[in-house]
């Protein structure tokens, strides 16, 4: 099966914090927006970015219903919707909104999962680089749900 | 590290015009505030604490906090094994 994502900011940034933004790569297709890119580009581009297939995207339009979002976020979820591909977030706003408007949304630990799920990482790196993106990154998530998060790693 | 506590909880006590021993002393105690709020959402999420338990223990905020982390966290470890 395809797999197509458009991704907002952040999990370009806290993947590429934990040095795994190559995981991006477990999507057959990967959309950044303009606008996107250019809120990445004025805090300095995460290293691994440039060695990564994706594809620069205009957003038709911003969501007007989702003015409480940021411009990034509201192109990356116009996107999805037009596209009808996973959106990528790690604001818990963003990702309710979207999933409120039938998006399938994910995060950075569900790239990790993918990764390990793909064969790019082995069990016990996976669970390492769920870890260091609670510990390293601004990304703010329980420890324990992070464990539990490990936990279903070695029930598949 | 060590050098950078220092400098920072004497910027602080000059700021906030406290002795360093106080300075220490609310940082422990809000350090350990943390500490044992991160204990009491992990036995919470482990099944070993209830939910009334844990409310009263960190508050209804903190908890219903950690159990959108637990669906999201869940939801995507899923996808991701299956995706």
């Amino acid at each position: 099966m395809t797999l197509a994502a458009v991704s907002d900011a952040g999990p370009l940034i806290h993947l590429a914090e934990i040095d795994s933004i190559e995981l991006l790569s477990a999507f057959d297709s990967l959309l950044i927006p303009e606008t996107v890119y250019e809120e990445i580009e004025r805090g300095g581009l995460p290293d691994g970015i440039a060695d990564l297939s994706y594809e620069r995207v205009e957003a038709e339009g911003t969501e007007v219903e989702f003015e409480e979002l940021d411009a990034g976020e509201r192109a990356a979820i116009a996107v999805a919707r037009e596209r009808e591909v996973v959106l990528l977030t790690d604001d818990l706003a963003a990702r309710e909104s979207a999933s409120a408007d039938g998006i399938e949304v994910h995060g950075s630990i569900g790239v990790i999962a993918l990764g390990y799920g793909r064969g790019l990482l082995d069990r016990d790196e996976a669970a390492s680089r769920m870890r260091a993106l609670q510990r390293e990154t601004s990304l703010f998530v329980t420890e324990a749900v992070v464990e539990r998060g490990i936990r279903m790693l070695d029930k598949q | 590290m060590a050098a950078e506590i220092s400098d920072r909880v004497r910027e602080i006590a000059e700021a906030r015009e406290l002795p360093e021993s106080e300075v220490f002393e609310r940082a422990l105690e809000r350090g350990l505030e943390d500490l044992w709020e991160d204990l009491v959402l992990a036995r919470y999420i482990d099944g070993e604490l209830d939910r009334e338990e844990a409310v009263e223990r960190v508050g209804r905020t903190k908890v219903e906090r950690v159990e959108r982390e637990r669906d999201l966290v869940e939801e995507d470890v899923d996808w991701g094994l299956n995706a």
